[in-house]
């Protein structure tokens, strides 16, 4: 037991799941802007979660989201640059759980 | 602050459970001391004062912990934060607690304990669900009620000090039935919400600590069955007492598997990452130990993108870590046969164990690794792992003198088995991480057994030492096998 708590590694805080969204992961959207849409299988407050893009260089850019529907956020991305991106979010679930995760694509 | 969160979510695990299980204690109280009771008693009133009061500094740490960690992740001001539902919720739980701390005994200690079960209810999956929200926060609200009534009276029982021929054993005993019918029938329910099918339960963490959780309910079931009839029978006090410590310890370890389960999303809506059967099989199935270790030089020493020789390491460490625990096992059993009486000095062998882990748990730090000793320290979780190596050592000492009878306090032999049960427990509680679902099923096969074994073994010799010499001879021989199945897990722990 102990062998096995030693080599337990320290978990992610991680409740909400991503069920679907656009873009989606390894596709390819048409810049520089492109709307972002994430549905969970929670509810989520939309207020206290946040989007960001993020470029090739690792530069980050806030999304301003709203929420559509108690489970789903979205948002407009603007002037994103061709090649890899990825979509940063971190939201905040109605129990109270912060989860985080990114989703990577190709800005065309 | 990525580290913070992650911390952060180790810690709220820990502070989930704390809630819960004070949260069962508390309101257990309430109904305790005006249902079963049903007369004055200072010290139990004293008890459920500090239970309610230990809650609202709990949950005041978490609600202080997790809006620290939205705040800087957000960057929104407090007062931005104090909207959310979490918050306010947690505002309930701590207003009701100090007030149930406050209350004179009576019937209005009933309106805090509802309010303290509501603010749990507030932050549960059942609310933050999209469909059928309103029956599953019943038979959430039930199912808590429910625990706190059985499981949270049950150390006010033992604290009251009636003799067993007092009718509080009696009273409780019939509450506690009804408790235990409504958690049984409100956990199947829960289950096939959120479970939702068979493979289910083997294909994800979710569905696994589910089913840990009903393997530690039946055996609350024989102890509480036990508990029944003996009350109505010619129970001695001394059994009862017994049996009733093993019922709490068991229940708190399923309130913290409970807890580790509202840190996950519930398994029906992970479909689409269900482990296969055949995946699992093939995972589960016995392979003889290699034995064999890579040398550190082949090893990335991360925690991401381990390669074979990593893997390698990490069940070489668990089968040699299994050996040493069967070999105790089975020393421990055939010290009991009185045929050999050199075997009960098998704690020793922990001693043997202890310099394993110290040279292996870190294969970066000294004398494995470039990171010297003293440096070594300054990192929490290689700290985390010496001290942890102090304290079996610690172990060795301690429960060698029990068995060779150079330490004759029964406190001293408690020691023991209070520590194999809390390894299990903490074990059951560990939470989990969703950057490799499949990893964490997989990981999970082999610890939810460590952690019921060791539940197991820690509870059996508890009651060994606490039952009357008669009763003993089922837990005497129950807790060596089952510490000797921790070594056969070990020993069969694959990470490849």
């Amino acid at each position: 037991m102990l062998c096995a708590l030693l080599t337990a590694a320290l978990p992610l805080w991680a409740h909400a799941v991503l069920l679907d969204g656009t873009p989606q992961a390894g596709t390819a959207v048409t810049g520089p802007a492109f709307p972002v849409t994430l549905r969970f299988n929670s509810r989520i407050d939309a207020r206290r979660s946040r989007l960001f893009l993020v470029d090739a260089s690792g530069k980050e850019q806030p999304l301003s989201l709203t929420q559509s529907a108690p489970d789903t956020v979205t948002a407009h991305a603007l002037g994103a640059k061709p090649g890899r991106s990825r979509i940063r979010w971190q939201v905040l679930s109605s129990d109270g759980h912060i989860t985080r995760g990114e989703i990577q694509f190709q800005v065309q | 602050m990525i580290q913070l969160v992650e911390v952060f979510g180790f810690l709220s695990v820990i502070l989930r459970g704390c809630t819960l299980a004070l949260q069962t204690l508390a309101v257990g109280g309430v109904v305790f001391l005006l249902l079963a009771l049903r007369e004055p008693d200072r010290p139990l009133t004293r008890v459920l004062r500090w239970s309610a009061l230990a809650l609202a500094l709990t949950q005041t740490l978490f609600l202080a912990l997790n809006s620290a960690v939205l705040a800087s992740t957000v960057g929104l001001p407090l007062s931005e934060l104090t909207g959310a539902n979490y918050f306010t919720a947690g505002c309930l739980t701590i207003a009701a607690s100090l007030i149930l701390a406050v209350l004179p005994r009576g019937r209005l200690m009933l309106l805090p304990a509802v309010a303290i079960l509501a603010g749990t209810l507030a932050t549960s999956h059942a609310m933050a669900r999209l469909d059928q929200r309103p029956t599953l926060a019943a038979i959430t609200l039930l199912h808590q009620a429910a625990t706190a009534v059985w499981i949270g009276g049950l150390p006010y029982l033992i604290l009251s000090r009636r003799p067993a021929s007092h009718p509080v054993w009696k009273r409780f005993s019939a509450i506690a039935l009804v408790a235990f019918g409504v958690l049984a029938l409100s956990g199947a329910a829960l289950s096939y919400f959120y479970v939702g099918g068979i493979p289910a339960v083997y294909g994800t963490a979710y569905g696994i600590m589910v089913a840990a959780k009903v393997a530690l309910f039946g055996v609350l079931i024989v102890l509480g069955a036990v508990n029944y009839f003996g009350v109505r029978g010619n129970g001695l006090l001394t059994r009862l007492r017994g049996i009733t410590e093993a019922e709490i310890g068991i229940g708190f370890c399923v309130i913290f598997a409970a807890a580790s389960l509202t840190s996950q999303p519930p398994a029906i809506d992970v479909a689409a990452s269900f482990v296969p059967a055949h995946v699992v099989a093939e995972r589960i199935a016995p392979r003889i130990p290699s034995l064999y270790t890579p040398p550190v030089s082949l090893l990335t020493l991360s925690s991401e993108n381990r390669n074979s020789s990593d893997l390698a390491w990490s069940e070489y460490n668990h089968h040699w870590a299994g050996l040493v625990v069967l070999a105790m096992g089975l020393l421990a059993i055939l010290s009991r046969t009185g045929y050999a009486p050199w075997a009960r000095n098998w704690p020793l062998l922990f001693v043997g164990l202890g310099l394993f882990l110290l040279l292996r748990a870190d294969a970066d730090v000294w004398p494995l690794g470039p990171k010297g000793f003293w440096e070594s320290l300054s990192n929490a979780e290689i700290l985390q792992h010496r001290l942890a190596v102090l304290l079996v050592f610690a172990f060795a000492a301690f429960e060698w003198g029990v068995q060779t009878g150079r330490w004759t306090s029964l406190r001293a032999a408690l020691v023991f088995p209070a520590v194999c049960a809390l390894g299990g427990a903490l074990l059951l509680t560990h939470s989990h991480s969703l950057t490799n679902v499949r990893e964490e099923l997989l990981a999970e096969l082999s610890h939810v057994p460590l952690a019921l074994f060791g539940i197991a073994a820690g509870w059996a010799r508890w009651l060994e030492l606490r039952l009357p010499v008669a009763d003993r001879q089922i837990p005497a021989t129950l807790w060596p096998v089952c510490f000797s199945l921790v070594g056969v897990v070990l020993l069969l722990y694959r990470e490849s």
